[in-house]
């Protein structure tokens, strides 16, 4: 379980997160919608040990993990840009988490060979990265994260560069896949369906600040979010 | 006409060269005559004598260069990562910029008090480290617009997924940025191998590389020597270019 208490950040005078707390099951996706901006990435970054807070705590069940070096933590943050190793091969880019934990040979690429059937990867193994369409690159960057099965996946509007078309199946193949492998993964997006898709547990994020809802209606009904405007704007669309 | 004319530049460019080889393997060739009296590789021949000259200032000389290469690429590399990323990036690449603004051969001498209190003065090391105030300055600069938040991510990425710094650098960033990584080899390479100055300075002349050799040859008209150390000092670059050449010049498919 991830819980999060009074987390504070500032860059030079700019307060980018104020007073953060959060609590959060394991198994469970929490999808954070937010402008650009807001706090979310630097929400995340922190997390993940990428950045320091200024004040507050981070633990993972009882460990406290504000000092945990972010090689230490398990916890795997994911860009916007799929990021592929472009000197790696497909199956050498999924595996390589293990070959840094120095899983045996034979292991690992079974379990890598079972991973690109989960991701639907078949026959894609030997290419370079800049061979696979955008959808296919997001995948092996998400079968590379999984592999190690970390305690915590961080989301970083993954599906930002993608078409509609494409980003509308990755975001069903990413909740079947997080079903498939149980993971407890938070979603940041500025997209309001999407962040509505996505997650067990829903949040807003304005100004460094963080608002969780109990419900999906009690986060429609909030005018901070927005989200009962752009509905009456789509049934009004409808009526026309 | 094109042809022609290709044909009197390759000329032009590689006339020189060719006098060079020429006067390597000649004896006896006086003006006016337009070919040498005798044809020899009494010259060449000395090469192979481990203790000659010209053997020793061709091993001291590659032994210089790729050290210096080495090391200001990989030590260029690395702090030009935390220069690009440090909030004070400008006036520390302005640093970067010293040794040029005040010329090398200058700010050598003005150092030069520290080589002689540090015992560096006429050895290896001190030539090393002499001609690293300029090298290692100019692989910074070469290295400095690489980084950039796509990269600063790829890092990071390779941390959360739970690698060491040190094994973001052996997996991700050396393979990536191997390109690069060989054109600064090569330029500092090459910064080192014709460096006459410095070395002279630092060196006080014990220390006597083939640059240095060819002028020596020079400077007591020893033309069939002069030749034969300057056809050696351009052979190793140009094998570089030959085996980095897919590297350094390739383009974009």
């Amino acid at each position: 379980m991830l819980s999060v208490s009074h987390l504070h950040k500032s860059f030079e005078q700019e307060q980018v997160l104020k007073d953060l707390s959060l609590e959060l099951g394991t198994r469970q996706m929490l999808s954070i919608l937010g402008r650009s901006g807001s706090g979310k990435t630097t929400f995340l970054r922190i997390i993940a040990g990428l950045e320091q807070p200024d004040q507050g705590d981070i633990f993972w069940h009882e460990q406290r993990m504000n000092e945990v070096p972010p090689h230490q933590r398990n916890i795997v943050y994911l860009y916007q840009e799929a990021l592929l190793f472009p000197h790696l091969t497909v199956f050498e880019n999924i595996a390589f988490g293990l070959r840094l934990r120095k899983v045996p040979k034979s292991e690992a690429d079974d379990r890598v060979r079972q991973m690109i059937q989960d991701l639907e990867l078949h026959g894609q193994q030997d290419k370079m990265p800049h061979q696979l369409s955008g959808g296919q690159r997001q995948r092996v960057s998400f079968g590379r994260a999984l592999i190690v099965n970390p305690l915590l996946l961080l989301l970083d509007e993954p599906f930002g560069n993608l078409d509609v078309e494409t980003r509308k199946r990755m975001q069903d193949f990413l909740k079947r896949i997080a079903e498939t492998y149980k993971i407890t993964a938070i979603f940041v997006t500025h997209d309001l369906k999407e962040a509505i898709l996505m997650g067990d547990r829903i949040g807003y994020m304005r100004k460094g600040s963080l608002y969780l809802y109990e419900d999906v209606r009690e986060f429609v009904e909030d005018a901070r979010t927005e989200a009962a405007n752009e509905i009456a704007f789509w049934e009004e669309v409808a009526r026309k | 006409m094109k042809k022609t004319l290709g044909i009197i530049l390759s000329g032009i460019i590689f006339f020189p060269f060719l006098l060079l080889l020429g006067l390597s393997v000649g004896k006896d060739w006086r003006f006016p005559d337009v070919l040498p009296g005798e044809w020899t590789l009494d010259h060449w021949s000395e090469l192979f004598q481990l203790q000659g000259d010209l053997t020793q200032s061709l091993l001291l000389s590659l032994g210089i260069s790729l050290l210096v290469a080495t090391l200001s690429t990989v030590i260029g590399f690395i702090t030009s990562k935390y220069i690009a990323y440090h909030p004070k990036k400008k006036t520390l690449l302005a640093l970067a910029y010293f040794p040029y603004v005040l010329a090398p051969i200058i700010y050598a001498a003005v150092l030069y008090f520290y080589f002689i209190v540090l015992g560096l003065s006429g050895n290896f090391f001190g030539v090393v480290i002499g001609q690293m105030i300029i090298a290692y300055p100019f692989a910074v600069i070469i290295f400095v617009g690489y980084w950039n938040k796509r990269m600063q991510a790829m890092e990071q990425l390779v941390y959360t997924l739970g690698g060491t710094p040190w094994q973001a650098y052996q997996k991700v960033l050396f393979p990536v940025s191997k390109g690069i990584l060989m054109v600064c080899f090569f330029q500092t390479f090459l910064i080192s191998w014709f460096e006459y100055g410095l070395t002279m300075l630092i060196g006080v002349g014990k220390i006597q590389t083939l640059t240095l050799k060819v002028f020596h040859y020079v400077n007591e008209a020893n033309i069939y020597h002069a030749a034969l150390a300057s056809c050696l000092l351009f052979l190793p670059p140009w094998i570089l270019i030959l085996i980095n050449k897919r590297i350094v010049f390739r383009t974009e498919s």
